[in-house]
């Protein structure tokens, strides 16, 4: 009897340093931020009592929230889509065989190795009107005549925070391609070869199918690491103008930390970790049925 | 034998396109490459308007000096220029400007003598282009219907050598342009200016023997500020030229152009890629050691440092960029050392027990795996502040720990459960109790994995900055991504020392990230990383 008790419980306790840690980092705050979510809270921090929606109100009510909340839009989708477009396309590339291919690979990694303040500071520095290093090359090189301000205005500034964005963000949808590329059985493409199917054949029927369950645990991801991506928009333009350049994460962090209004930052936490959580179930499914196939 | 006399006949054909070109190409330079206009000439005429007397007056002067350059054999045309002002009175006033402007041409072989770099460039692809004709005559003589498989070592390299010589010539002749451009336009402009010293006497001189026959003198500098060019497209052409030499050169090396085409597109697309991704790299390796006043200079012409100044790495350690550094190994080597060892039990539960509630507690770890601490700062930072660990180091390497945790146990249970557990029942057949079996079999057995989950957090670790930034409020406490933003504060960006820092900030996890890179592609997706 004690045996079978020890037996049931065991597992547990094997489980019980991770959830201990899971539990207080990652689901306390989780608590605190939908407590004060809903309570009242002052501009030093001291937390009130239960307030309803007025925090949500609040933060939908700021000027800037509809053209945040549209930048933020326009940063996950054009950074998601354009990555896994391109990310797709160069997997395809590096699953040929040729020369350098390792050394293709390992160039590739370094964008995802690379710390996304240092990457957003360098691309700060090539771009650059007065002496960037893009516009240096290009004079250089006879390419243009003058300097172009690659700057001018906030569209074309948050134009290049998305390029950054995509520009790190490829190595990863690469890679998970990758992953599903090599996990096909090659006899399926001689197969189709003796069946005399064409290239665009193999590519639709084959490939695209069988890199799908990869593609679509990236995409969705990416669009969580994206959604959550700090740095590159607070490095490159600190939101500025007037929060023009601002997605959800780096307005709720100007909120809370400099104009100190807590209360809607902390209704915009709850509102991104809820997108995040839609998402997040979105995965499970997916990842689920990928368990199931296996 | 019919096929070798299909071969043979390709490979006559090849050869005859190739000398064909090579002829081609010693036409095209022998006609104008580019077309200059300077201007030997000039008069200005306030106060005049187009038409009026005045104007007559003056044109019919400068008309005169046109015909005396005329008469001397230089082809010249006049040109005008009108600028119209309103004064403050609303009066316009015009003033014409009349230009005598000498038109003439350089052909491609005058460029050989020129004695400016993009000469060495020229007399570059004529003599891959003719060696590469060499070399497919020499590889081809007395074997022309063999084909490449069955030629012996000597003939087959010298047909090799004639594709990829063309190839190089290919490439040379985008070069000749730019660098072209670059000394007649940019370079002098930067000379005029004085901005740019060295070197100046030999280019001018140089300019000034190949366009002005050695006749600019004192003027010199004024012809050539106002020197025009514009190529005429004959040494565009030589590009084609050489790929039809290329294709012939392939047509001999291999029979199989497109087969070679497409390995072309396929490298020409790998090396693009590969630049582009190093293109930061290169900025922060060579900004890293530029003196600061190169690095806010619009004019520097180097790609590299003018002196490599390593002082600059002095100077950041002075400012503390070791401490920073030493801080985030001490936080990414802690948050690693936590998250395994809450890890490596929890995974080892989920890959070798069964028990009630496994299967929610994975959906929760695939979720937890959702979480950013970025949408949480608000409460992380309020928990911080109640645990005491807010400002701490211990702090920051929990909430590590404890974000990556969910990677952790997904990636660690995947090696677990691929690795067959009869070691394990063998080991405990032999008495020893499950940690043990797990310590003494399981973990060396599983350590590839495990080593690929340890560096994998180490590295997210290492590069977080958003949550170090709101916990950490002492200088002395900073990780390196934190620490480096000192060098850029809002008046003031310095850039050498940002660089610098963040060289060695980058270089031991991109090393660390491409010993694993070959294990990224094997059970990402199952458990999907990346912080």
């Amino acid at each position: 009897m004690n045996k079978t008790l020890q037996n049931k419980i065991k597992p547990y306790i094997w489980l019980l340093p991770s959830i201990i840690l899971m539990a207080v980092f990652v689901i306390f705050p989780i608590v605190i931020v939908f407590k004060l979510a809903f309570s009242e809270v002052s501009k030093s921090g001291v937390v009130g009592g239960f307030v309803g929606f007025k925090n949500f109100r609040d933060a939908i009510g700021l000027p800037a929230f509809k053209t945040v909340m549209l930048n933020t839009l326009y940063w996950v989708v054009s950074v998601v889509g354009l990555s896994t477009v391109l990310g797709f396309i160069i997997a395809m590339v590096l699953n040929q065989k040729f020369h350098g291919r390792k050394i293709a690979r390992a160039i590739l990694v370094l964008p995802w190795a690379t710390s996304l303040v240092i990457q957003a500071s360098v691309w700060n520095y090539i771009i650059k009107y007065e002496y960037g290093n893009l516009n240096n090359i290009l004079l250089n090189l006879g390419i243009i005549k003058e300097a172009i301000n690659w700057r001018s205005s906030y569209q074309i500034e948050f134009i290049w925070e998305c390029g950054v964005g995509i520009f790190v963000t490829i190595p990863f949808v690469t890679f998970c391609v990758l992953s599903g590329l090599q996990s096909i059985d090659s006899t399926l493409y001689e197969a189709a070869d003796i069946d005399g199917a064409s290239y665009w054949d193999k590519l639709w029927r084959i490939t695209v199918p069988l890199v799908k369950p990869s593609l679509t645990v990236s995409t969705v991801l990416n669009i969580i690491y994206v959604f959550n991506s700090f740095p590159i928009v607070y490095t490159m333009t600190k939101g500025a103008p007037a929060n023009k350049t601002d997605t959800l994460v780096t307005y709720l962090y100007m909120l809370n930390y400099y104009n100190r209004q807590k209360g809607p930052a902390t209704a915009l936490s709850v509102i991104g970790f809820l997108v995040l959580c839609l998402c997040a179930g979105v995965y499970m499914v997916s990842v689920m049925r990928k368990e199931e196939d296996l | 034998m019919n096929d070798r006399k299909t071969v043979g006949k390709r490979n006559r054909t090849a050869l005859a396109l190739l000398f064909l070109a090579l002829a081609a190409v010693a036409v095209l330079l022998s006609l104008p490459a580019y077309r200059f206009t300077s201007s030997v000439y000039t008069k200005k005429s306030a106060n005049t308007f187009v038409g009026d007397e005045k104007y007559q007056e003056v044109r019919a002067e400068v008309d005169a000096v046109a015909e005396e350059y005329r008469a001397s054999g230089m082809e010249v045309s006049v040109s005008e220029s009108v600028t119209e002002r309103t004064n403050s009175k609303g009066e316009t006033t015009s003033m014409v400007a009349f230009s005598v402007d000498n038109t003439f041409t350089r052909t491609g072989w005058s460029f050989l003598g020129a004695g400016i770099g993009s000469a060495w460039v020229l007399l570059g692809i004529l003599l891959c282009l003719a060696m590469s004709a060499a070399c497919a005559a020499a590889g081809t003589i007395g074997s022309i219907d063999e084909p490449y498989r069955e030629l012996d070592g000597r003939s087959a390299s010298f047909r090799s050598a004639s594709y990829y010589l063309a190839l190089i010539a290919m490439v040379l002749v985008p070069v000749f342009f730019m660098v072209n451009t670059v000394l007649m336009s940019r370079r002098v402009g930067l000379y005029i200016e004085g901005l740019l010293t060295d070197g100046k006497e030999a280019l001018f001189s140089a300019l000034d023997g190949f366009l002005f026959d050695g006749q600019g003198g004192e003027a010199l500098e004024d012809m050539l500020d106002g020197l025009k060019f514009k190529n005429t497209g004959t040494v565009w052409l030589v590009l084609p030229c050489a790929g039809a030499m290329m294709a012939a050169g392939i047509q001999l090396r291999r029979g199989a152009i497109r087969h070679t085409v497409m390995r072309g597109v396929l490298y020409a697309f790998v090396i693009a890629l590969c630049v582009f991704i190093l293109y930061p790299y290169y900025v922060m390796l060579v900004t890293g050691f530029r003196s600061i006043a190169e690095t806010n200079d619009s004019d520097f012409l180097h790609l590299f440092p003018v002196q490599w100044r390593f002082e600059n790495l002095a100077h950041i350690i002075d400012r503390g960029v070791l401490r920073y550094l030493g801080n985030s190994l001490l936080i990414a080597g802690g948050a690693t050392a936590i998250a395994l060892l809450c890890g490596i039990p929890a995974a080892y539960a989920m890959a070798r027990m069964c028990f009630k509630g496994k299967n929610i507690f994975l959906g929760f770890v695939i979720v937890s795996q959702m979480f950013s601490p970025v949408v949480l700062l608000i409460g992380i930072s309020q928990l911080m502040s109640a645990l005491h660990l807010y400002d701490s180091v211990v702090g920051l390497m929990f909430i590590n720990a404890a974000f990556n945790q969910a990677f952790a146990i997904w990636l660690l249970r995947g090696t677990f459960v691929s690795i067959s557990p009869e070691m394990e029942q063998a080991a405990k057949i032999d008495g020893c109790n499950t940690v043990g079996s797990l310590v003494r079999v399981l973990i060396p057995m599983a350590a590839p994995g495990i080593v690929t989950t340890l560096i994998f957090i180490f590295i997210n670790a290492w590069n977080e900055y958003t949550i170090s930034t709101v916990l950490i409020s002492t200088a002395t406490k900073r990780p390196i991504t934190v620490g480096i933003t000192q060098f850029s504060s809002f008046n003031m960006i310095e850039w050498q020392n940002l660089f610098a820092a963040s060289l060695l900030a980058t270089i031991p996890v991109v090393i660390l990230f491409m010993c694993i890179e070959k294990h990224l592609t094997s059970g990402l997706t199952a458990g999907g990383v990346k912080g």
